[in-house]
């Protein structure tokens, strides 16, 4: 059976988020173009079509300027870029080409969800129940923006098309899916799907190689020595990890992305090309442009400062130029460090502040309770910086 | 332990960055170098902080803690609280619910309002001036 497929990237999904921004979007962009565990949901989903036997896949977008830049062309799959409004016409038309060409059956979904479909079952649904158009629902019977159309019935693909998926014109029986759903609504389902991923609850391997069991790092990743990497994380390709840095937790670094010395990623995400600043806690968080969406309070904040959260360029000259920028201006520093520490260390005590020996203090007639620790030991003060 | 040096509340603005860090150090200047500062920092209104907000409270914390006194801070906002946990500051302050309470924590030991504190999942109240008058009489607000 020729069975095709038309997978529509860029149309927003309905209403908002827990975060209360547009559902399916982080920032402006459709959740479905973000890497997850190094390839973006949508070419997941193109891939899961091409192995399940799709003849020919198109993929049709719509999308924003400042969107349009996270979009990666998909191998195996034919790319539609839709005019502004212009989105489900295209649908309409490339269609009616594909029936043109020859296909029995045509697979019409929007990828805002990310869902594992067992195609052969779905036509094989279809053609049992006589559908013109069959609908997909989740587990719950709640309706998913799949839908399979008989090449015969254009008048039904035109009117799902003109009512974006929305509305069928007769309805029939639908098809309840058996396999994997994540609505991607916000950055908690991303969150979830990447951690679905590197526990293998979804069917989508980490993009590279198994350097220790569940440790994954991508081509041309840096994880210098004295970062610690526990296992299920991902280090996406060319990401940066630094010196005294820990990932852990189901954590994932996509790709071009950089976590800064001594900073901790704990059960977080940084969205590509993310720069972390240096010894920060990032915990329960999805990371990136210029954005810390907090899963545990459930709250979005925008951070506009370079020293914790910022955009690394997306072009290889301009991050290397910066890179050199910052070390030029870090070497001047630890030298003129370094000398006023070398003067500090020569001056005498400030009259303020006590001079603490810690034998001097161990050795003390007076503190009999103290006397058992040793010397190396310092007592602080909980709540102090000190 | 009750204590009879007074206790100032300080309301921080919605921008907490490099600019209003270094107006708010200049007005501070005074309180900070006084013998045994008391300051609480209500931070309801924070919307935006970075790295030189952070840089000053621990500033105002180390003048604080030089003269004996202790700076506390109060109604987090989400922001702020997401901003001081990311850059592992929130530990180092006792932070309550709301003024007041942290107001009365300079002369009494709150367990309570340290546990149910915003950090923890409690939504932070907003602290009426009535309710800072009823502190304990000791509170000089600086809005």
């Amino acid at each position: 059976m020729d069975i095709r497929a038309i997978l529509l990237v860029g149309p927003p999904g309905e209403g908002e988020n827990a975060f209360r921004t547009p559902a399916e979007t982080i920032a402006g962009t459709p959740i479905s173009l973000f890497d997850v565990l190094g390839k973006p949901v949508f070419h997941r989903m193109v891939q899961q079509m091409s192995r399940w036997g799709v003849n020919a896949i198109t993929v049709v977008s719509e999308l924003s300027p400042a969107s349009a830049d996270w979009f990666q062309k998909p191998a195996g799959a034919r790319h539609m870029e839709a005019g502004t409004e212009q989105l489900w016409r295209v649908a309409e038309n490339v269609f009616a080409e594909q029936v043109h060409a020859g296909a029995e059956a045509v697979l019409a979904l929007r990828v805002g969800p990310y869902l594992e479909l067992n195609v052969d079952e779905l036509i094989q649904f279809h053609c049992d129940q006589r559908n013109r158009v069959t609908q997909v629902v989740d587990g719950g019977g709640e309706a998913l923006p799949v839908f399979v159309l008989s090449a015969s019935r254009r008048n039904d693909a035109a009117y799902l098309f003109r009512h974006q998926l929305q509305a069928m014109r007769v309805p029939g029986s639908k098809y309840r899916l058996s396999g994997y759903c994540n609505r991607l609504r916000d950055a908690a389902d991303l969150r979830r799907l990447a951690v679905d991923g590197l526990l293998e609850n979804a069917a989508i391997p980490p993009a590279g190689r198994q350097v220790k069991p569940g440790v994954w790092v991508g081509d041309g990743a840096r994880i210098q020595r004295g970062a610690r990497l526990l296992a299920p994380a991902f280090i996406g390709r060319r990401s940066k990890v630094r010196s005294a840095a820990v990932v852990t937790r189901c954590s994932s670094v996509e790709h071009h992305s950089e976590v800064d010395c001594g900073t901790v990623i704990e059960n977080s995400t940084l969205l590509p090309y993310t720069y972390v600043g240096a010894g920060l806690d990032a915990n329960h968080a999805v990371l990136g442009l210029k954005r810390l969406t907090h899963l545990r309070r459930g709250v979005e904040v925008e951070i506009s400062d370079p020293k914790l959260l910022s955009v690394r360029s997306s072009s290889a000259p301009m991050r290397t130029l910066a890179s050199a920028v910052s070390l030029t201006g870090f070497l001047p520093l630890q030298l003129l460090r370094g000398l006023f520490s070398r003067n500090s260390a020569g001056r005498e005590p400030s009259p303020s502040l006590p001079s603490c020996n810690p034998s001097e203090l161990a050795s003390e007639p007076g503190a009999g309770g103290e006397r058992e620790f040793s010397t190396d030991l310092v007592v602080a003060r909980r709540y102090g910086d000190q | 332990m009750e204590t009879s040096r007074p206790v100032v509340v300080k309301r921080m603005p919605e921008r907490l960055k490099l600019k209003q860090a270094r107006a708010l150090l200049r007005e501070l200047q005074p309180i900070l170098t006084s013998d045994r500062p008391q300051l609480v920092f209500d931070m309801s209104q924070v919307r935006h902080l970075d790295a030189a907000g952070v840089d000053m409270l621990l500033h105002c914390m180390r003048e604080t803690m030089k003269r004996d006194g202790d700076l506390k801070l109060a109604s987090l906002s989400e922001q702020a609280a997401v901003i001081l946990e990311l850059t592992r500051t929130d530990r180092l302050f006792e932070i309550y619910n709301n003024a007041a309470d942290a107001m009365r924590s300079f002369s009494h030991f709150m367990p309570a309002a340290m546990r149910h504190g915003p950090l923890h999942g409690a939504t932070a109240p907003e602290v009426s001036s009535s309710e800072q008058k009823a502190g304990n009489g000791q509170a000089q607000i600086a809005a």
